[in-house]
């Protein structure tokens, strides 16, 4: 019987993707976090890109990795917007790379986990956001934590429709 | 011994990155004379950059499914969904008569007016020229409230264009790319646009507030702002025009950071979260464009007859009435009947006929004071002698002792002047 190290059993559960998936899947986020709010009348109770970030963190395992997509989205996200770029981008930073350290220690094929993560890091990646305003930058910005919470409620819905989807998408030996 | 940037690897990556987006957090941000701090309105070369990559990527995307949506929606309703249309029709053509014959009766004042302006020396500008252009996408951020159009700098759009529809004011223009601009919507937080209130004709900032309200701020406290008063453009911002209707007062708050001033909350003419397409105000001159002098002659000559027909008729109007005496009311009892006496009572004059009198609007009655002063009505007698501050010749000396009595007029008698009445 072969016992299994550390890092051979890291590898062995590491999710791989098609790399249509790797560059499709955050751009089409990206595009429909943008697109919807116009159908959804202003209502912007998720963050998409969030979201993705969080998928693929946990799956990737990777912290590196996970930085890096958190980084991007985030400064791409930021980007849209009429506000400084990196503010997004740091928050996102700080959830992909927590998320990818956190699915090295816990079993990321439970949905009910996967979720509460998502939950918790959409709450966070809020707080980062009015941290960097109003204490790193001293802006006037006004804050309603009720949306954020709706956000995050929002982020868990999307992802437990999303995950199970992308989880198909996944390559297996 | 592993080495130290293998064994730290994924946390030196993480500060890097923190670090270099903290930087540029930093470079972005601008301290501004009120010792506030706010983004930078003009983004730098490299922040632009990132902007018009980000976009670049985006737009495309948005403009397709816009397009998509678009195609759709119009096969349904230009070809399948025509009910009820030759009825719209008709009522279309009707709207369109009436606003002709509006044009055309308002045209002298018009003309009058920039006359008068130009005398004057005061311009006033109108919408010359706009461009049509579609909404296609937004910042995905409701801390963020732009939106983009699918036209740019190639269709002449360029920063601080007002944004508006038929309703009312929308945004401005604020960053324009080749093929696409970003719009900054009036109810977001760092938006700012002059608006005057229509009837009390009080001026504020229009901006937005985190529940994605519009709200005037710095407004003194007033009774007279009452919900549902219009909001117009006060045309003071350089941006939007004048007299372009922003919204309507919904509430009045208290501001909560300044005693004595209040946030009057906007209810938005234009619908912000449901635009499609938008005009872009692309060029303000003091005259009317080619097309509204094409209108207002079309109009002119259509509609001018008729025009001038009802004008004639309403002055004749007026002038009949400034002539005549007035309504009559004859159910209404003459007033000096009722000083006389009502007929049949005691004092009445026999056979005194009741003339008729003009209708007057009631007057409102005044409620009795809790606590009546000499200032109260009906506390005093209706008519009191003057009481000179200079002691007069005495006349009539009253015996000591005796109680001092006024004498009070019934009634002033006719023509005789109205005294004044000193105070000591």
């Amino acid at each position: 019987m072969t016992v299994l190290g550390l890092s051979n059993r890291r590898e062995l559960e590491i999710r791989r993707y098609p790399i249509l998936i790797y560059a499709l899947v955050p751009l089409t986020a990206l595009v429909l976090q943008a697109w919807l709010p116009r159908l959804l009348h202003g209502y912007v109770w998720f963050d998409l890109p969030l979201v993705v970030t969080v998928y693929f963190a946990l799956g990737r395992r990777n912290p590196v990795q996970g930085t890096l997509m958190g980084a991007g989205l985030g400064l791409f996200e930021d980007a849209l917007t009429h506000h400084a770029i990196g503010v997004n981008g740091i928050a996102k930073t700080v959830a992909g790379f927590l998320a990818a350290s956190v699915g090295v220690r816990i079993d990321v094929e439970n949905h009910t986990i996967r979720l509460t993560l998502n939950f918790l890091l959409s709450l966070m990646c809020s707080g980062i956001y009015l941290f960097i305003n109003r204490i790193l930058l001293g802006l006037d910005l006004e804050w309603s934590w009720v949306t954020e919470l709706l956000k995050a409620v929002g982020n868990s819905v999307i992802a437990a429709v999303l995950f199970p989807l992308l989880d198909r998408t996944q390559i297996r030996d | 011994m592993e080495p130290f940037f293998t064994r730290y690897r994924n946390l030196l990556v993480l500060l890097v990155l923190l670090a270099a987006q903290i930087i540029g957090l930093a470079v972005q941000v601008r301290r501004t004379d009120s010792g506030r701090s706010s983004y930078d309105i003009a983004d730098g070369p490299g922040v632009r950059l990132i902007r018009l990559w980000a976009n670049a990527l985006v737009t495309p995307a948005e403009r397709l499914i816009h397009d998509a949506k678009l195609g759709v929606g119009s096969l349904w309703t230009g070809y399948l969904d025509l009910r009820h249309v030759h009825d719209q029709n008709q009522d279309l053509q009707k709207t369109i008569d009436r606003l002709r014959l509006e044009q055309a009766s308002m045209l002298e004042d018009t003309k009058q007016g920039q006359r008068l302006q130009a005398l004057l020396g005061f311009q006033e500008k109108y919408i010359y020229k706009t461009v049509v252009a579609q909404a296609i996408g937004t910042s995905g951020s409701d801390q963020s409230r732009v939106f983009y159009l699918d036209k740019g700098k190639d269709a002449g759009l360029e920063p601080d264009m007002a944004v508006i529809t038929a309703d009312g004011i929308v945004g401005k223009v604020r960053e324009v790319f080749p093929h696409s601009a970003q719009v900054l919507a009036i109810n977001d937080q760092s938006s700012g646009a002059g608006v005057i209130l229509e009837t009390t004709r009080i001026r504020g900032i229009l901006r937005g507030n985190a529940a994605g309200q519009s709200q005037v701020v710095g407004v003194m406290a007033d009774p007279r702002i009452k919900p549902g008063e219009k909001v117009l453009t006060a045309g003071g911002d350089q941006i939007f025009p004048r007299g372009l209707p922003v919204g309507v007062v919904e509430k009045v708050v208290r501001d909560p950071d300044r005693d004595s001033f209040v946030d009057v909350i906007v209810k938005p003419s234009a619908y912000l979260d449901r635009l499609d397409e938008v005009l872009v105000i692309t060029s303000t001159e003091p005259r009317f464009s080619a097309e509204q002098d094409q209108d207002v002659a079309t109009s002119e000559a259509l509609k001018g007859v008729e025009a001038a027909a009802i004008k004639e008729q309403q002055k004749a109007s007026q002038i009949m009435a400034e002539r005549l005496p007035g309504l009559t009311d004859l159910n209404v009892p003459a007033a000096g009947a009722q000083a006389a006496g009502k007929p049949g009572e005691p004092g009445a004059a026999p056979g005194a006929a009741t003339p008729p009198v003009p209708a007057t609007p009631p007057t409102p009655k005044l409620l009795p004071a809790q606590h009546a002063d000499r200032y109260s009505p009906g506390s005093y007698p209706a008519v009191v002698p003057a009481v000179d501050a200079k002691p007069k010749p005495k006349q009539n000396p009253v015996p000591a002792g005796q109680a001092k009595q006024v004498p009070v007029k019934a009634a002033p008698k006719p023509g005789d002047p109205a005294k004044p009445r000193r105070t000591q």
